[in-house]
């Protein structure tokens, strides 16, 4: 069964325009203008179990509109929508105990009262059997270290503590699906580490499949096989990572640098055959751009033999490069 | 079943935090008292003028008073959707509550009770008590079962139209300012009737049936044959605008757009 099944997703905003000036704002009162915004436009989306996926997007793309409509907090404006075979809306409170989210800028917990109080009370609104809670509990307070936190009120906790003790809220009902909105926001570089670690391994052991939007791609680069790009409420990639890296990656820049001068047409002459482009920057440093990614160990090996190499870099372009570009430069390839 | 024993999880944390900041709930107790005082020094410096109000006297005006106080107590205990609007739609705390397995309308209400508003039970009693002192009245075994069940209805028309209210934020994101006129109107239901305009009369009794929650109720307790058959509407009024209240809801959240991001 897939996990989320969206087919011409579509949701729709009514926004009221104010026309400017005082007089305008007493037009508003007898007339109002108004106009329709698709914030999510016919978008189509299968996952399957256990996948883990990136949802990228810019502000204002429709990420969070989509995320609110899978996890049935808003009722979409038309298409078809299953998520583990509920319609999110309709069959709300069913549906909602089959799926975890955590919202990385609000809190799930209560503010007040201490994190094992938070965790009892979600275990009263979920209906969990007191013996499997015990159980799955204690294993998550062992893979997220939070054994020491849980008499504090979470307003005490620092931002990392508290995203930790978030994601064990989340799984506490063992859900199938989890939606995670910017987990790791704010947080310093171990605890990203620690936390992408923890999603591997509940992806893994549970099986749980996974649903992350961030603005951090390298985030995704650590968890997910699977992109989906978003850009004006409509889907321009959906693949996987390594796809989007080659074909609108740009190829690659490998950087030399000679132990004497060398002349630009002795370079071009030995590689005429390749589609790679140089450019000089002195007589002793080049740059050869590589059209195709993979054409690294063919241009190396026209050179080495004769050539006193004495420095080499290759870089690649990051995702992030790829998505930046892609975001300002539109769809290069359709 | 389910949602009772969940609702008592969260009164045992909620007493946990309260009691945590103990001098906050005392003070909380005195200024809820006072408050009630204030209103009954009113009633009394009114009598100070005139010994009788449209034919009401001073402690059948009091009794109503006192009768008022108990479900206008409870509705504030488990309805206190006060800050709704700024709580839940504008900080977006809706969007945390629509993702668990519970009605959204009893999590908000579990959310935002406050239990100790139930000390106006004990108050109404003594007012009623001290009233009754002066008044000849006789209870019959029957009586007091009405009485629950006008505290119900009371309590239900209440919290369907501050439910009704509420909902209005699910609809628009604009701040509306009807909640504190509402509560100023809500009021009215606590002096006679008879001593308003025909008007007034009619909307509390028909559109906004605030009279069902203190006069009309106290009046059948009073034993004025000329009020009873409204006394007996209580409860199915109460069970009329509850419905409406909830269904207004539920037809909000259908249109509930989303806190921005």
């Amino acid at each position: 069964m897939l996990a989320i099944d969206a087919k011409e997703l579509t949701k729709e905003f009514k926004v009221y325009q104010s026309r400017p000036g005082l007089l305008g704002a007493f037009r508003d009162l007898l007339n109002r203008q108004y106009r329709t915004i698709r914030a999510v436009d016919g978008i189509n989306i299968e996952i399957e179990a256990g996948e883990m996926v990136g949802y990228i997007g810019e502000n204002g793309a429709g990420k969070s509109t989509t995320i609110k409509m899978l996890t049935g907090i808003l009722q979409p404006t038309s298409g078809e929508l299953k998520v583990n075979g509920f319609d999110p809306h309709k069959q709300r409170e069913q549906f909602v105990k089959t799926i975890g989210v955590v919202f990385g800028q609000r809190s799930q917990l209560w503010w007040d009262i201490a994190v094992q109080e938070s965790f009892r009370l979600l275990q009263k609104v979920y209906q969990i059997p007191d013996q499997e809670y015990k159980q799955h509990l204690g294993r998550m307070i062992e893979i997220l270290e939070i054994e020491k936190l849980l008499d504090q009120p979470v307003r005490k906790l620092s931002l990392g503590q508290r995203m930790r003790c978030e994601l064990a809220a989340s799984l506490l009902h063992k859900p199938k699906l989890l939606f995670l909105d910017e987990p790791t926001i704010g947080l310093d570089v171990l605890v990203k580490e620690n936390i992408r670690q923890f999603l591997r391994e509940i992806n893994k052991e549970l099986g749980t499949t996974i649903l992350l939007t961030t603005h951090d791609i390298s985030d995704i680069e650590a968890l997910c096989s699977r992109v989906i790009m978003l850009d004006k409420g409509k889907i321009i990639y959906d693949g996987s990572l390594t796809q989007l890296k080659k074909v609108w990656g740009g190829g690659r820049k490998v950087l030399l640098e000679m132990e004497k001068e060398i002349s630009l047409d002795e370079l071009q002459k030995r590689t005429a055959d390749l589609s790679v482009h140089w450019e000089s920057r002195s007589p002793r440093q080049y740059i050869a751009y590589l059209e195709q990614g993979d054409g690294v160990s063919d241009l190396l090996s026209r050179l080495v033999q004769d050539m006193p190499i004495m420095e080499m870099q290759i870089e690649e372009a990051t995702t992030e490069e790829i998505v930046r570009k892609i975001y300002q430069e539109g769809i290069p390839v359709a | 079943m389910f949602h009772l024993r969940l609702y008592m999880e969260y009164l045992k944390q909620y007493m946990k935090v309260r009691l945590a900041y103990r001098w906050d709930f005392v003070a909380q107790f005195v200024t809820d008292f006072l408050f009630q005082a204030i209103n009954l020094v009113f009633i009394l410096v009114v009598f100070g003028h005139t010994n009788n109000l449209n034919g009401w006297s001073q402690a059948e005006v009091i009794f109503i008073y006192g009768y008022f106080l108990i479900p206008w107590s409870i509705f504030v205990a488990f309805f206190n959707l006060w800050d709704f609007n700024e709580r839940y739609i504008i900080r977006g705390e809706l969007d945390r509550v629509l993702t668990r397995p519970v009605h959204s309308l009893v999590q908000v209400i579990m959310e935002t009770m406050t239990p100790e508003s139930l000390i106006g039970v004990i108050t109404g009693l003594i007012v009623m008590g001290w009233a009754m002192t002066d008044l000849n009245l006789t209870w019959t075994w029957y009586d007091p079962i009405w009485f629950i069940l006008f505290t119900l209805g009371g309590v239900a028309i209440y919290a369907g139209i501050f439910i009704s209210l509420t909902s209005i934020s699910l609809f628009t994101d604009s701040k509306s300012d009807i909640q504190p006129i509402m509560y100023n109107i809500g009021n009215y239901g606590r002096y006679p009737v008879n001593i308003y305009h025909r008007v007034i009369q009619f909307v509390l009794t028909w559109i906004l049936p605030f009279a069902f929650v203190g006069f009309y109720p106290a009046s059948y307790l009073l034993d004025k044959a000329n009020w009873q058959w409204y006394a007996f509407l209580t409860p199915i009024v109460g069970m009329v605008f509850l419905g409406i209240g909830v269904m207004i809801w539920n037809v909000g959240i259908r249109h509930y757009r989303g806190a921005g991001n």
